[in-house]
């Protein structure tokens, strides 16, 4: 159990005890050091039965199949599937533009934050290693996967110390993720992907020629789809780019189908490239959010 | 368009408030932090289209409902649905009405006949406008008259029914004097007409310089007729062609022959039609199943006490025109056809007498007299129609005498003497005799009308045969009838003499002319002349209304209506049909017959006859109540609320389907792989 002096405004412990019931589970099998709960692609000493295979010298004489040699007169190893534990790695967007809010409802940075301390608590309860990475022109802050609950603390006070300020380069940070990430990892990232979503196709698709298993968490506040204004406005950009003047009676025609367009192509790079993509408006529950990610990631579980 | 309250149109600068308020609201704007830029990047990139047509559109909506609003307090007048694009008031309203015996046509469901309706549609449309001063002109021989308001149109005899056709042309050329003569400010006619191509004459020439001369006026003249052109259905009009005394021993009866006519083929119809001789009506039934049907020779026995002079009416059923379902006619005994010849030269004086003898047909008396120019005054000319004359012009007493039977109502025809002198009468002079080395035939002559007119039965007279070896000149103002090659005349009828005088520019004689040889053009001349004379002549008289009656209205005169609308003005005795007597002659005047053929004008041909002209074609109906003229701020208002509706539509959002589609499957989060 962790133990945390410091009270997190982004950890709710009834939620995190409601959400433990779900294990958080890899889509791909995972490499990892020690014993845990998700798959790996080497034989271990789990009870689960997984081949025969022929003896050769040096192998333990503790697993030859005795049974087998007294049929067939032939040596045989009895092998087992291996469980391990996994390296979970959250990508968190820290560019300007995650600090929108809206109407009383959390700020993009408030929910993502959210997001990943339950995650990371959950799996750090099931013996994963967690490390978060803060990105934004660049990687801002880098915690690398670690098991110890004294490291998950550490993620914690990074994730409240992000700050979201400047530009989003998420395409090229992910590049270079994928190449610095050691070995198989659960690579969670928590974004609004206000990037062009053919470049970040590219992307998604390094990070799984890397045998990641990816999951994206695409949050977008309901006004930045409605956009409801009602007057003439003058739009600042959050990320230090320019301003734009505009009239919604006259533009929201044309900004909905921009958005439509580019919702669209979203959902085509995610279901190309093969990733955990879901959508998530700032006004739902993240409760909710994470509840059906558990249980739709659980359903999909197992795979070596 | 008139406004009857046209300061209120000084508002009309708020058509600008939506725009202002536009302007403003663009000024009030907030300023908000914005993540999602890259949307509203590419929604500025991508084509405005609809949306900006779209905000234009409510934007002309706005204006335009605040426009409707200040243009319906102005109190818009509309002069029908045609004339919005008119103008403001007129300073003088010229009422060109057309009298003639089609406007008293009726629509089936109404009681007012077309003129009625044009009078009262007129009356309260001049109200309305309230010109300054309002002139009405009816008659072309008439002076312009100047009413006291718009309301005396309603009552005024003279704008009242007539039987005379309306001679358009010269109505409208006497609109023209008046407007010119009285430098009217701006000034609109208003004309009230059924299109009769009769009445309007589209071929006449005289058009283009009405047409012109209106053009060339400094002030602003407007033109809007009010046209019933609808057709008389069902009307039928009856006319008597032909009357004639007969007597069989001790018997007399008149001989008529009536006509029936209808504009468009129908279905059969059996007409009584009624005579009316001395208080003794008969009535005959006549069948129609054509155009026309004509009752030939109908005998009607005659009192025997009664002179042989009389009048009688004939007359059909009313329907949809009572102005041509009755005609007066008189009978008498056929007056002799006496011409005088007075010739210097033998061989034409024998040419000019044998002409005149023979008559036209077998049962009338010719009878020509040739006398020594010197011997002329001595020749009683009370019965003679015509005088044909050779030689000097008639000077002195030959003048006078001469004069005193053209008064009459006499003929002549000069010839031109042998050797010119410089006599003048009735203001024509002969000149000097021009040889041709070729003889030469007249290249054009009046086929329409008087003497060289074409025969009954339509076929044109062979002028163009006739070979003139010379021709006298002559001065003197005339109407040319058939003019040789270089527009020299060689028949003309000499202008504003009081009887026809006609001027022949050659004589018979063979070393002049082809006239005698090629006799039937000669003959022609000298018969239809006689019967000129001797229609004038005779006591009793047929005449067609307008111009020809003015015989009636000639001075130390005193005619008395027998027949004929109580109502009609005794200063317009010539105008209305009716059977008249002064001493002992008899006149019946009718309408004439062009009035019942007469066909309606189509709507380019009229309106080509105003090119270039401001001009507006109302089409009214005959007994309709509705107003020309009537205010119309309901239209605006209606206007006002349907542009409202509009831009009310234009801002409402394009579709339900489309305010969801962007949060469409956004709540659930999607398994992707």
């Amino acid at each position: 159990m962790i133990t945390d002096r410091q009270p997190r405004s982004f950890l709710e412990p009834a939620v995190l005890s409601r959400l433990a019931g779900v294990p958080l589970l890899a889509r791909k099998s995972m490499v990892g050091n020690v014993s845990g709960r998700h798959t790996s692609p080497h034989r271990g000493s789990s009870v689960e039965f997984a081949e025969y295979r022929k003896y050769v010298p040096g192998d333990d004489l503790r697993r030859l199949d005795w049974r087998a040699f007294g049929r067939s007169d032939r040596f045989y190893v009895k092998e087992y599937e291996a469980d391990t534990n996994l390296r979970l790695c959250f990508v968190l967007d820290t560019s300007g533009s995650m600090n929108f809010s809206a109407e009383g409802r959390l700020s993009k940075i408030d929910y993502a934050r959210r997001i990943c301390a339950a995650l990371g608590y959950l799996a750090s309860q099931q013996g994963d290693a967690v490390g978060i990475s803060c990105v934004a022109d660049g990687i801002v802050k880098t915690l690398p996967p670690r098991r110890s609950p004294a490291h998950l603390r550490l993620a914690f006070d990074i994730l409240e110390e992000a700050k979201p300020a400047g530009p989003t380069r998420l395409p090229e940070v992910l590049h270079e993720l994928a190449e610095t990430i050691r070995q198989r990892a659960l690579v969670v990232i928590v974004s609004d992907l206000f990037v062009d979503p053919a470049v970040l196709a590219s992307s998604f698709g390094h990070l799984r020629f890397r045998h990641h298993d990816v999951a994206v968490f695409h949050l977008l506040d309901p006004l930045e789809i409605g956009f409801k204004f009602q007057r003439p406005t003058r739009f600042l950009d959050m990320e230090g780019g320019g301003s734009i003047f505009a009239d919604p009676v006259d533009i929201a025609d044309r900004y909905h189908q921009a958005v439509n367009r580019y919702l669209e192509a979203m959902k085509k790079v995610a279901l190309e490239s093969g990733i955990d993509y879901g959508r998530v408006l700032t006004d739902e529950s993240y409760e909710q959010v994470l509840a059906r990610f558990l249980v739709g990631r659980a359903a999909g579980s197992g795979l070596r | 368009m008139t406004f009857l309250q046209p300061l209120m149109l000084a508002a009309l600068p708020l058509v600008s408030l939506p725009l202002i308020i536009h302007l403003i609201n663009q000024r009030r704007f907030q300023t908000v932090q914005w993540a999602a830029m890259m949307f509203l990047l590419s929604a500025r990139a991508m084509s405005r289209g609809y949306s900006r047509l779209r905000n234009w559109l409510i934007m002309a909506m706005r204006m335009l409902a605040v426009a409707a609003v200040i243009f319906a307090i102005g109190r818009p007048l509309s002069r029908g649905w045609l004339a919005l694009a008119g103008g403001a008031r007129p300073d003088t309203a010229i009422v060109v009405l057309d009298r003639s015996p089609s406007m008293q046509q009726r629509s089936a469901a109404a009681a007012d006949t077309k003129l009625e309706t044009g009078r009262r549609q007129l009356v309260e449309s001049l109200a309305t406008l309230g010109a300054s001063r309002c002139v009405l002109i009816t008659d072309p021989a008439v002076k312009p008259l100047e009413l006291a308001g718009p309301a005396a149109l309603a009552d005024l005899p003279a704008a009242g029914p007539a039987a005379v056709p309306a001679d358009l042309p010269l109505l409208l050329q006497s609109a023209y004097d008046y407007v010119k003569e009285n430098a009217a400010g701006s000034t609109e006619i208003w004309i009230c007409s059924d299109q009769r191509s009769n009445d309007w004459a589209p071929e006449n020439g005289a058009w283009g310089g009405i047409r012109d001369a209106f053009a060339k006026l400094p002030q602003q003249v407007r033109f809007q007729l009010l046209s019933f052109r609808e057709p008389a259905e069902g009307n039928v009009a009856v006319r008597v062609t032909d009357t004639k005394l007969e007597k069989r021993g001790e018997l007399r009866g008149l001989v008529v022959t009536v006509a029936a006519t209808r504009q468009e083929d129908g279905e059969r119809v059996v007409l009584p039609v009624t005579f009316e001789i001395g208080g003794v009506a008969s009535t005959v039934q006549l069948e129609l199943t054509g155009r026309e049907a004509v009752l030939k020779n109908h005998v009607i026995p005659l009192d025997r006490a009664a002179g042989s002079r009389g009048w009688g009416k004939v007359s059909i059923p009313a329907d949809a025109n009572i102005a041509d379902n009755e005609f007066f006619f008189v009978f008498d005994e056929p007056v002799a056809r006496k011409t005088v010849v007075v010739a210097e030269d033998p061989a034409a004086r024998r040419w000019l007498t044998l002409l005149a003898e023979i008559p036209p047909e077998k049962d009338q008396r010719s009878a020509a007299e040739a006398v020594a120019p010197d011997a002329f005054v001595t020749t009683p000319l009370t019965e003679t129609a015509l005088v044909l004359w050779q030689g000097p012009l008639p000077a002195g007493r030959d003048a006078e005498a001469l004069t005193a039977f053209l008064d009459r109502g006499g003929q002549v025809v000069f010839f031109p003497p042998d050797v010119p002198t410089e006599t003048t009468f009735a203001g024509l002079t002969w000149r000097s005799w021009a040889n041709h080395p070729q003889p030469v035939k007249p290249v054009s002559w009046r086929t329409d009308q008087d003497l060289l007119s074409n025969t009954l039965a339509g076929g044109a007279l062979p002028v163009g045969e006739v070979q003139v070896f010379r021709s006298c000149e002559f001065t003197g103002d005339h109407v040319p009838l058939a003019s040789l090659p270089g527009a020299a005349p060689l028949l003309a009828r000499v202008a504003d003499a009081a009887g026809g005088v006609y001027v022949c520019t050659t004589t018979p004689n063979g070393r002049d002319s082809a006239l005698a040889s090629e006799g039937v053009v000669l003959y022609a001349i000298v018969q239809r002349a006689i019967d000129r004379g001797a229609g004038m002549l005779g006591k009793s008289r047929q005449l067609d209304a307008g111009p020809a009656a003015e015989v009636l209205t000639a001075k130390g005169v005193d005619w008395t209506r027998l027949a004929g609308p109580a109502d009609a003005l005794s200063t317009e005795i010539g105008r209305h049909a009716g059977v008249f007597a002064a001493d002992d002659r008899l006149v019946a005047v009718n309408r004439p017959a062009e009035e019942d053929a007469g066909r309606i004008a189509a709507d380019d041909r009229i309106d080509g006859l105003f090119r270039d002209l401001s001009y507006t074609r109302l089409t009214g109906t005959a007994g309709s109540t509705d107003s020309l003229v009537q205010e119309i701020w309901r239209a605006f208002l209606i206007a006002m609320v349907l542009a409202l509706i509009a831009e009310g539509l234009l801002c409402l959002p394009k579709s339900a389907g489309a305010e969801r589609s962007p949060f469409e499957g956004l709540r659930p989060v999607e398994a992707a792989a």
